[in-house]
């Protein structure tokens, strides 16, 4: 294996481990497809798809399939340039921030020492591809759902923001590697316990950046159809599904992170060294699993219900818990 | 390294050609956040990946996003001609940036830059942000101006909030017409 040795030179290593988190970002949204549809059976006393495959495992694939070989129609007075490049603006930074999240212990592509701000300023561009695809296919409801979608986004994004500063007080570094290393030791040190309040205001936060149910008013099937994808079709709709179901990987990711303690194992004697990826993976899919458990159980908020509960409850609420935060890392 | 600046330094100029040029207000607004992107990835280039990072969050996260809301809020986004694009202010936008171009070519030519050199700072958050507020050795006019700043976004906040709350007394005292009159 000597000659592989180069794999772990500068230029190799992140190309490498680039091409790695693509595939498992886009891997990922197929098979969160399935997932969904899958949950969404059981949890509504049906079997979901079971036709592609053993038990219908293989219907990803299938989908895939489909998308690719379907045409890409794009309205005719579309802004054709903003209308293709809305999905992409979409997608990127959802695979972008992929990147700084560790996996296992010295696994993360790059180990930059303000990963957290990164992954804020990130996330924050996602809404750009939102108003891109809705002025874009210039259609009503699509620009009824872009500027939804915008206002939710830039709203929820300042409890999201809040909720991961009481995680950075803690651990006095921004880096994500450091905040996993201090969650060491036990499933009693990871911050869910000390900052149960933030992990909450962060979990709803992202659904709400996510835009999944309750917070789908973007979308809207029963009021504006579908918001700012209506026009989308073929694999354009692929990638902002893509992006969506990835986002909602990423957020799950980024919440085991801070506050589950990332690929730290609950108990010290279950610690698999290399393999703790394991861990990480089987802690983001049990809060992938209550994203969707949510979607198949409650409805739709109202847009000012949407507004009160993130300005008046969570805003007010992190702002609080920063201070007792604060108050009480002066005291001990 | 020269690659990447000449790729970026290209990137922002044709963005930046693009929101003046642009016949689309919506067309500008996004060529800005390209222009935007460049500058962030100048600040990399620069060792402050913080910086950069603010860059992003506020200019293309908060800023492009609220004045594509606002454009697509107020009016129809409409097609400018070129003659519009192109007025007589022309000279005198020539003659703003030429100033600003030669004040600023002036001072890169004359400080005294020492050892410095792209890619060679500290990548320390802590050191940014105590330069960042002048805290520690030197003035502390930043951390002042900083405050002010903050005071400043304060009075604009609660000011948003009067002006849009009028309207809504007035819409509330017209529904209690109504109940009266029913």
């Amino acid at each position: 294996m000597e000659f592989l040795n180069f794999l772990n030179q500068e230029p190799f290593r992140f190309l490498l481990a680039f091409g790695v988190v693509l595939f498992l970002t886009l891997n990922l949204a197929a098979i969160l497809v399935m997932g969904e549809r899958k949950v969404a059976g059981y949890i509504q006393l049906r079997y979901g798809p079971n036709r592609v495959g053993p038990r219908g495992l293989l219907q990803p694939l299938a989908d895939i399939i489909k998308l690719f070989t379907k045409e890409n129609i794009s309205p005719g007075k579309a802004d054709l340039w903003i209308f293709l490049g809305a999905p992409i603006a979409m997608f990127i930074p959802v695979a972008a921030v992929w990147l700084v999240i560790p996996f296992a212990p010295g696994a993360v592509v790059a180990d930059i020492n303000v990963a957290i701000l990164f992954f804020v300023a990130v996330t924050s561009i996602g809404a750009l591809g939102v108003i891109m695809a809705g002025y874009g296919s210039r259609s009503n409801f699509s620009l009824l759902g872009a500027l939804r979608g915008a206002a939710q986004m830039i709203s929820y994004e300042v409890p999201l923001i809040l909720s991961l500063l009481g995680v950075v007080m803690l651990t006095g570094s921004l880096s994500l590697v450091d905040v996993v290393n201090a969650q060491g030791g036990g499933f009693w040190n990871w911050y869910v316990v000390l900052q149960f309040p933030m992990f909450i205001v962060f979990y709803i936060s992202a659904l709400a950046e996510t835009k999944r149910v309750p917070f789908d008013l973007p979308e809207g099937e029963s009021e504006i159809v579908g918001g700012y994808m209506i026009e989308y079709s073929g694999m354009t709709w692929g990638l902002i599904q893509a992006a969506e179901f990835a986002g909602m990987g990423l957020m799950s990711g980024i919440s085991v992170t801070l506050f589950l303690g990332g690929w730290q194992p609950p108990l010290e004697f279950l610690d698999l060294g290399q393999f703790n990826w394991v861990w990480f993976g089987i802690k983001t899919a049990l809060i992938m699993f209550t994203f969707q458990w949510i979607r198949w159980s409650l409805p739709r908020l109202r847009m000012d219900q949407l507004m009160d509960l993130g300005w008046k409850v969570m805003v007010p609420l992190t702002l609080v818990w920063l201070v007792i935060t604060a108050a009480a890392m002066l005291v001990f | 390294m020269t690659i990447v600046f000449g790729f970026l330094a290209g990137m922002m100029l044709i963005s930046a050609l693009g929101v003046v040029l642009s016949r689309n207000v919506v067309h500008s607004a996004l060529f800005m956040s390209g222009s935007f992107f460049a500058v962030a990835g100048f600040f990399v280039m620069l060792s402050a990946p913080a910086l950069a990072a603010f860059q992003l969050l506020i200019y293309v996260g908060a800023v492009t996003v609220v004045i594509l809301f606002g454009i697509m809020f107020t009016q129809q986004p409409q097609v400018r001609s070129f003659s519009t694009i192109v007025n007589k202010q022309v000279w005198a936008g020539l003659a703003v940036a030429l100033g600003v171009g030669g004040f600023l070519s002036y001072i890169l030519a004359t400080e005294d830059w020492g050892a410095t050199e792209a890619g060679q700072g500290t990548r320390d958050v802590a050191a940014f942000g105590e330069y960042l507020l002048g805290v520690g050795p030197g003035s502390e006019i930043f951390a002042m101006l900083f405050q002010l700043v903050a005071i400043l976004l304060f009075v604009a906040v609660i000011a948003a909030i009067v002006i849009s709350r009028r309207k809504d007394t007035d819409v509330e005292s017209a529904s209690d017409v109504r109940e009266v009159g029913e």
